[in-house]
């Protein structure tokens, strides 16, 4: 039989081809009529068909709202909450960050509550990204489209490269904790341990030590040391998957600035994007919690603290490190093969 | 191991739709679409003229600080914008999906494009005349349809007269079909599409499409 370490280079090595291939079938070149960011398309009908109907309608809505508000400045108000309920409906679009965020809260947290803010986060400086590129080029150097669509699609490819940034580190990471949970002894039933403290178990010969765990028949293994899981929450890698996740700004938004802009109300466009922002954090923020509750469900029904359940999570944890890897890597090369 | 299976199915459930996402994107440009068919003295179909106008926020957008001192942008600075339009929509071969008897017609490379700016209405419209790569005979049905396959761009026939022709002998007309509702096979087909990702197909984007039909006696 071969050794698990070699079966995982194995299969290392499989997911590296198939993202390779996948690349390929990412490549997608712009529209003609694009605002620098790449976004396809189809049309849908039942559900799907409904939410772009409503998409649509709200889109179309914008510019009537922003010419209104020239006229009468309470009209301000109703151009913030179509922005509002616009960018709920957009975000369930592509781009939005939608699938990095799932992925990460999939890869990493349990905590809910990080998990919108995280959310929160990146949609906000999604929104702060588009109006830097609208402000700073249109209305501060009056800049044409072309230059606006340069500097979109450039902060898309680094975003692009943020998120394989992001799925390396994770795979890194969780690789290293899965294989730490595959090499933990198995269950035993020799007694370990000293001080012994209230368990949440039947049985009682424990111990104040965390990382000893009694399953159902009183065997018990030895979890990984958790600092090489790292569990820990991680700042740096939040923080990574905010911009990974939001610096890739949305088309709708570039359009109602610019457009804001042209009716010489930029204030107006700035306050629509923040609103906007608001409603796809909404969206992003119930795929994240989303995320968290099928992780819990998952565990629960494998029994988490037994040594299956463990290596069911972990590797969960590294099938969706992969996924974010894969999503970013693919979308880097499918940019190349565009020659964009 | 069973358990093992539905925990990885339902960590499959929540993490596919957004990967599947890509494929739900709707437009964001809208275009109201005016178009001659032009024919030659010999009768032949020799090409499509279109006239192509943007939606009032893309049109801000195109036309973005092109004017000079606050002036709506003349014919001559909005060149260099129809020149990288045409020149990228080669790709998307110009969104126009024309047929013949049942086969496709090719197109050569456009030329006489301009893009010219309405002020009043503050929208922007692409003008441009697409060769046939071979001038067509107009005893077969000739039909064209103008549509985005990654519907990024919504394509409509303008409301009112949007079609017309040029030139040719008497007794020719042209004209816009609605497409026809999509029966039960046809609705599941798409339905399929939308559940497995990715396109239903060229053609089915084609269908759901306004076509315009040239036809002589």
């Amino acid at each position: 039989m071969k050794s698990p370490r070699a079966r995982l280079i194995i299969g290392l090595a499989l997911v590296a081809t198939a993202m390779l291939v996948a690349g390929e079938a990412f490549a997608q070149a712009k529209n003609p009529f694009n605002v620098g960011i790449t976004e396809g398309g189809g049309a849908g009908t039942g559900v799907v068909g409904w939410i772009i109907a409503q998409q649509i309608a709200f889109e179309r809505g914008l510019s009537a709202a922003v010419r209104a508000v020239r006229s009468d400045g309470g009209a301000a108000w109703y151009l913030a909450g179509l922005s509002f309920v616009y960018g709920v409906f957009h975000a369930a679009g592509p781009g939005h960050g939608k699938a990095v965020v799932a992925s990460y809260m999939l890869a990493n947290e349990r905590a809910l509550r990080r998990g919108l803010v995280i959310s929160f986060l990146a949609a906000i400086l999604q929104g702060v990204v588009a109006i830097a590129i609208v402000g700073g080029l249109a209305f501060l150097l009056h800049a044409t489209a072309q230059r606006m669509r340069d500097a979109a699609a450039l902060v898309e490819l680094a975003s692009f490269a943020g998120i394989a940034t992001l799925g390396a580190w994770l795979v890194w990471r969780k690789g290293r904790a899965f294989l730490a949970a595959w090499n933990a002894p198995p269950a035993s039933l020799s007694a370990a341990a000293v001080g012994a403290v209230a368990s949440r178990f039947a049985c009682e010969a424990v111990d104040a030590d965390e990382s000893h765990i009694h399953d159902e028949n009183c065997g018990h293994f030895h979890m990984p040391d958790p600092r090489t899981l790292g569990d820990r929450f991680s700042w740096r890698e939040a923080a990574l998957t905010v911009v990974a996740a939001g610096s890739r700004p949305c088309s709708g938004a570039i359009i109602v600035l610019v457009f804001a802009l042209a009716q010489g109300l930029f204030w107006a466009g700035v306050a629509s994007t923040f609103a906007m922002a608001l409603g796809t954090a909404i969206t992003t923020g119930a795929l994240a919690s989303l995320a968290v509750f099928a992780k819990s469900a998952a565990l629960r029904v494998t029994g988490g603290t037994s040594r299956r359940g463990e290596l069911v999570a972990r590797g969960l944890e590294l099938a969706a490190a992969f996924l974010v890897m894969f999503l970013g890597v693919a979308l880097c090369l499918g940019y190349q093969a565009a020659g964009l | 191991m069973r358990k093992s299976l539905l925990a990885l199915a339902l960590a499959a459930a929540f993490v596919a739709p957004p990967m599947v996402a890509p494929a739900l994107a709707h437009p964001h440009v809208w275009v109201s679409v005016k178009a001659e068919a032009v024919l030659g003295e010999d009768g032949k179909i020799t090409a499509i003229r279109h006239h192509w106008t943007f939606d009032d926020m893309y049109s801000a957008f195109v036309t973005a600080n092109l004017g000079k001192d606050g002036q709506p942008p003349t014919s001559e600075e909005l060149q260099p914008v129809a020149q990288t339009n045409v020149d990228s929509l080669k790709e998307f071969e110009y969104f126009t999906f024309s047929k013949q008897a049942g086969k496709k017609v090719a197109f050569g490379d456009p030329r006489d494009f301009s893009m010219t700016y309405n002020a009043k209405d503050q929208v922007a419209t692409l003008h441009f005349t697409l060769p046939l790569a071979r001038p067509a005979e107009t005893k077969k049905v000739f039909s064209f349809a103008v549509y985005d396959p990654s519907y990024f761009v919504a394509f409509e026939f303008e409301k009112g007269p949007s079609v017309s022709l040029e030139g040719g002998p008497k007794g020719c007309s042209i004209s816009v079909t609605k497409p026809h509702a999509l029966d039960e096979k046809e609705q599941q087909k798409l339905n399929q599409a939308m559940t497995d990702n990715f396109s239903p197909g060229e053609d089915f984007a084609l269908r759901l499409a306004d076509r315009a039909f040239v036809a002589c006696p």
